[in-house]
């Protein structure tokens, strides 16, 4: 591909490139989709990518850029993609971002540089997603991946709480300047949230694993097994182990339950819980994979965000007749639109203003009913939210599973186990704002450890913000 | 008989060492001894300690051959040791008290018994608290107060042989014994002493206070604190004022270098999981000790680990019945219930487990308690009650162990929790040992004959933690009982654990595994066991 046709696209004026036509990616069809865990979106083709990119109409001053937790520079790589510059257009992303596979998967880019996307004001926005994802993919088909150069070692050493979005992306902005990085893992397995939250639908493991692998190259070290706090405690690290810091990601680990009866019988698991079975520990396989996981034929889910739409679609694909509840409509819906939307395609039953209220049980405490109260939504008040408020009216459906997906609290294994780090009333782990760094010395965080539960993007934002801080830190 | 021992003791007190050696030989001949003859002999080898040995270089090995023999007549020669000890020269002062730490247990009450006693002879305490400082088991900790006021003593003899055996505590003890208030007061002292005007008791400071570091015992500010002042010590701040005594210098300069940072390598973090040891309880029961030197350093009484035996499988909750700090090793017993459990009893001696994580859960709760208290455990909970029996007993407080089981056979682990327990009563169904009946008649025994029971530890199959817990209710006994919960990852992120606690929704791997008993919901807990019955049982059918 060539100069010529390179050459071609920059004649375009910004007029014509918005007259383009949106290149939507193509899903496998929800009849064969819902029926297996192959990824759902295909990707784009070659000429596809590049007739998306030409839209781009290279803002002097890309709003998109500051839309982006990690500052990618997004309307150069979209111009080295128009320009056929693959792995180059891969190369500019990973300055900024070197988990573009994962996050031109999960990103939930129609509330970062998509919604400010100048084209999207007339039309459809350029679809900078899929191109970051189509970017990667490139790159990893055909291995164009430079391994960057690791300077001198500086001779400091930092301890990684977690191998998550957040930990991983630190150990790497780390490791490129020269430190060393070992990265303590609770699980037999690296990638966190990405490896026991996301579905394989919606992220393949080998992308994960060859992210991983990527960081060991270049020197990062991992160990499995290892739950700081219990095992070895921050003091620990800093002092016996010889850390120069400590950078700690260690989630949101903490699922909310609700407070109804019939929320601790048989057959009702956390969103953290049902995924975790499955995705790590592959109860899907069972019993070749020895994790049981008991479903039944009805399967209602609470809570409409992007774990929810996770937990709908796996039962679904694990052959349930299934059901989201969610107590307000679906304007509110947290979940991503692309989430909602691949999820309304799959067959699934919703229940708008919903509140469940009890969890019917027969007499060995399996669930057999879930009892709702009906909602309506109120008046939008000064902050424009409109709450949802109790009608009084009840309904009751069939559920022999249920699967609470409401969010999470913070981890609370470091903050219980050192009393020198300081956390707010929710348990979020209090930090300085500019650096990441906790009430503790040397101690920095960051992730769903300091924000409570957010994205992948933006854990591995407050990642280089703490990289950078953790580097001035060590340096002295 | 009487005239053999005579002979004997002649041949003791003999000048020739030929003499004293031969009767040493004809000692361990010796059957049948009386109390009484014990303790004529006792105090014949005895005399051997304070023989001058300058010129007579077979004298010390005489010495030790004595001490040696002293220890084989057991706790009936301790008063008479005891009352040697106070008045013995430096000499035999080390064998005397060595002679009596032997002992263990037994020895702490009427050492404490005397030192009450001879509170104003300060020589006497001098050689006390050198005795004290030979002690390896816990229960030394209940001088541990006497050993802290003597430090602060005027009597710079007393003072560092008391600052010696606060060290020597540290290091043969298990340090999470030494609460918090403990650990400040155990370092104030010592650091207090680092400005003593006799270098003597300067040094035996510094060398505690590193002790102290070492095992951990410090907060980061006393860390600090420490660095500083051995920077002092050794000149190595700069200000030209060391202290002038060479071995407070040298206690300094060799743990200076630990208190800075050390890097390690990644593969110091590697654990092999390796099986040590696999011994058979009872059928489809083992006992395994297991290389994991990181979890091993930090397990807690009442803490549990997660195994995940090979790639495949799930990941199995454990009691931990025991570990070995210095050694890298955890003892675990595992009972074949389902398809993993099985498969891991499958595994022998030189398999590795794929993955362990530890130690999980907090600490079992611990203190001194002026009653009895009772642990009691039945099937896979027997061994997990040891560590929490052990710590009991250290902290001074009576402990009665109960095991039951259907069948004498199936009794597990009663040699281990005899030795972390005052008495053991064992229970059958079947009444083919000890009390027949359920671990609930060895109880209601117990509260009829003790003084007063303060504390009961239950672990084991939720129906007798259930039974034991309806039995102290009405009387209002503290019972705690261990969940043995079904779990996932065991840190608290999926709540499979979780169970109703006095109403509110706990997490059994987070907060647990210890609750009050009598707050549990045993019948939402009894039927969250059942969640997985069907598959268990689809799982073995594809063994």
């Amino acid at each position: 591909m060539s100069e010529k046709s390179a050459k071609k696209s920059t004649e375009l004026s910004n007029k014509q490139r918005m007259a383009l036509s949106f290149q939507e990616m193509s899903l496998l069809p929800p009849e064969e989709r819902v029926k297996n865990f192959e990824e759902v979106p295909i990707g784009y083709s070659l000429e596809e990518a590049i007739a998306e990119a030409q839209r781009c109409i290279q803002c002097k001053k890309p709003d998109c850029v500051d839309g982006c937790p990690v500052g990618i520079d997004i309307p150069a790589f979209i111009k080295l993609i128009e320009n056929g510059n693959m792995a180059d257009a891969a190369k500019k992303i990973r300055e900024k971002n070197f988990l573009p596979a994962a996050c031109g998967r999960v990103c939930p880019q129609d509330k970062q540089c998509q919604a400010v996307c100048v084209v999207g004001k007339k039309k459809e926005p350029v679809d900078i997603g899929s191109l970051e994802r189509y970017a990667a993919d490139y790159e990893r088909q055909h291995g164009t991946l430079e391994l960057p150069e690791i300077p001198p070692a500086t001779g400091k050493r930092i301890a990684i709480v977690g191998a998550g979005p957040a930990g991983l992306t630190c150990a790497y902005e780390l490791r490129i300047r020269g430190h060393e990085v070992v990265v303590f893992e609770a699980f037999h397995r690296a990638g966190g949230v990405l490896v026991y939250g996301i579905p394989r639908f919606r992220l393949p493991m080998d992308i994960i694993d060859e992210d991983i692998k990527f960081l060991e190259k270049i020197g990062v070290k991992f160990v499995y097994n290892m739950i700081i706090g219990k095992i070895l405690s921050l003091d620990d690290l800093l002092e016996q182990e010889g850390f120069d810091a400590v950078f700690v990601a260690s989630g949101a680990g903490l699922p909310k339950m609700l407070d109804i009866p019939g929320v601790n019988a048989n057959g009702v698991y956390s969103a953290n819980e049902y995924l975790t079975r499955i995705y790590l520990m592959q109860a899907d396989k069972f019993p070749k994979y020895s994790t049981p996981l008991y479903q039944g034929k009805k399967v209602a889910v609470i809570g409409a965000g992007n774990t929810a739409m996770d937990v709908l679609r796996t039962a679904k694909r694990l052959g349930a007749d299934t059901t989201c509840y969610y107590r307000r409509s679906r304007g509110e819906a947290p979940a991503r639109t692309e989430e909602l939307k691949h999820a309304e395609q799959e067959f699934l039953n919703w229940r708008w203003l919903a509140n469940p209220v009890e969890f019917i049980v027969d007499e060995d405490n399996f669930v057999k009913q879930i009892k709702c109260e009906k909602m309506e939504l109120s008046d939008p008040d000064t902050s424009g939210r409109r709450k949802p408020l109790p009608t009084g009216e009840f309904f009751t459906e069939d559920a022999d599973t249920v699967v609470l997906s409401l969010g999470c609290d913070v981890n609370p294994m470091i903050p219980a186990t050192d009393k020198g780090i300081k956390t707010n009333k929710w348990g979020i782990i209090i930090v300085d704002e500019e650096s990441c760094q906790t009430t503790k010395r040397g101690v920095f965080a960051g992730g769903d450890a300091i924000t409570g539960g957010a994205t992948v993007i933006l854990a591995m934002g407050q990642a280089k913000t703490a990289a950078k801080a953790i580097d001035r830190y060590v340096r002295g | 008989m009487k005239k053999a021992i005579e002979n004997i003791i002649n041949g003791l007190k003999s000048e020739d060492e030929v003499s004293v050696s031969v009767a040493l030989d004809e000692i361990e001949q010796l059957s049948g001894l009386t109390d009484d003859d014990k303790i004529a002999l006792a105090s014949a080898l005895a005399l051997l300690f304070y023989r001058d040995h300058v010129g007579m270089s077979e004298m010390i090995s005489l010495a030790n051959r004595a001490e040696k023999q002293i220890t084989r007549f057991g706790s009936v020669v301790i008063p008479f040791l005891i009352d040697e000890l106070v008045s013995a020269d430096a000499e035999s002062c080390a064998h005397l008290g060595r002679a009596i730490a032997v002992n263990g247990a037994n020895a702490i009450a009427p050492l404490l018994d005397v030192w009450n006693r001879k509170r104003t002879d300060q020589y006497a305490l001098i050689n006390l608290t050198q005795a004290l400082a030979y002690f390896r088991i816990p229960e030394v900790l209940q001088a541990l107060p006497e050993i802290l006021v003597a430090a602060e003593s005027d009597n710079y003899q007393l003072s560092s042989n008391a600052i010696n055996a606060m060290g020597k505590l540290v290091v043969r003890i298990d340090p999470n014994l030494f609460d918090e208030a403990l650990r400040q007061q155990m370092f104030d002292i010592s650091f207090a002493r680092l400005s003593d005007s006799r270098s003597l008791v300067r040094m035996q400071a510094a060398r505690t206070l590193g002790k102290l570091m070492e095992k951990g015992l410090l907060t980061n500010t006393q860390k600090e604190r420490l660095q500083t002042a051995y920077c002092a010590i050794t000149g190595k701040d700069g200000s030209n004022d060391w202290d002038d005594a060479y071995i407070v210098r040298h206690e300094a300069k060799c743990y200076l270098p630990l208190l800075k940072t050390t890097p390690t390598s990644v593969t110091h973090y590697q654990q092999s999981f390796k099986i040590l040891s696999k011994r058979e309880l009872c059928p489809n029961t083992f006992h395994y000790v297991i290389e994991a030197p990181l979890i091993a350093r930090k397990l807690q009484a009442g803490q549990f680990i997660i195994i995940r035996p090979h790639e495949l499988s799930e990941r199995i909750p454990l009691s931990i019945c025991g570990w070995d700090r210095e050694e890298g090793h955890i003892e675990v017993v595992i009972m074949s219930v389902g398809k993993t459990t099985l498969q891991m009893n499958e595994m022998g001696v030189g398999d590795c487990f794929k993955d362990i994580v530890g130690p999980l859960g907090e600490r079992s709760h611990v203190r001194h308690y002026r009653g009895t208290c009772v642990v009691i455990g039945g099937g896979f909970g027997t061994g997990a009650i040891i560590p929490t029996a052990r710590d009991l007993k250290a902290l001074g407080s009576r402990v009665i162990g109960v095991i039951g089981a259907r069948s004498k056979e199936l009794l597990i682990m009663v040699d281990e929790l005899k030795a972390a327990c005052d008495e053991v009563i064992l229970t059958t169904n079947d009444g083919s040992a000890g009390i027949q009946g359920f671990v609930t008649n060895a109880l209601e025994q117990i509260i009829k004959e003790e003084k007063r029971v303060s504390h009961v530890l239950a672990i084991g199959p939720v129906p007798m933690m259930q039974a034991v817990c309806e039995l102290t209710r009405p009387i209002g006994i503290e019972t705690m009982v261990s969940l043995n919960a079904l779990m996932v990852d065991g840190t608290g992120m999926c709540g499979a654990c979780r169970i109703s606690i006095d109403g509110k929704t706990k997490f059994a791997c987070f907060h647990g595994p210890d609750f009050d008993g009598h707050k549990v919901d045993f019948d939402q807990l009894t039927k969250r066991q059942k969640m997985f019955v069907a598959e268990e049982k689809q799982a073995l059918e594809t063994l």
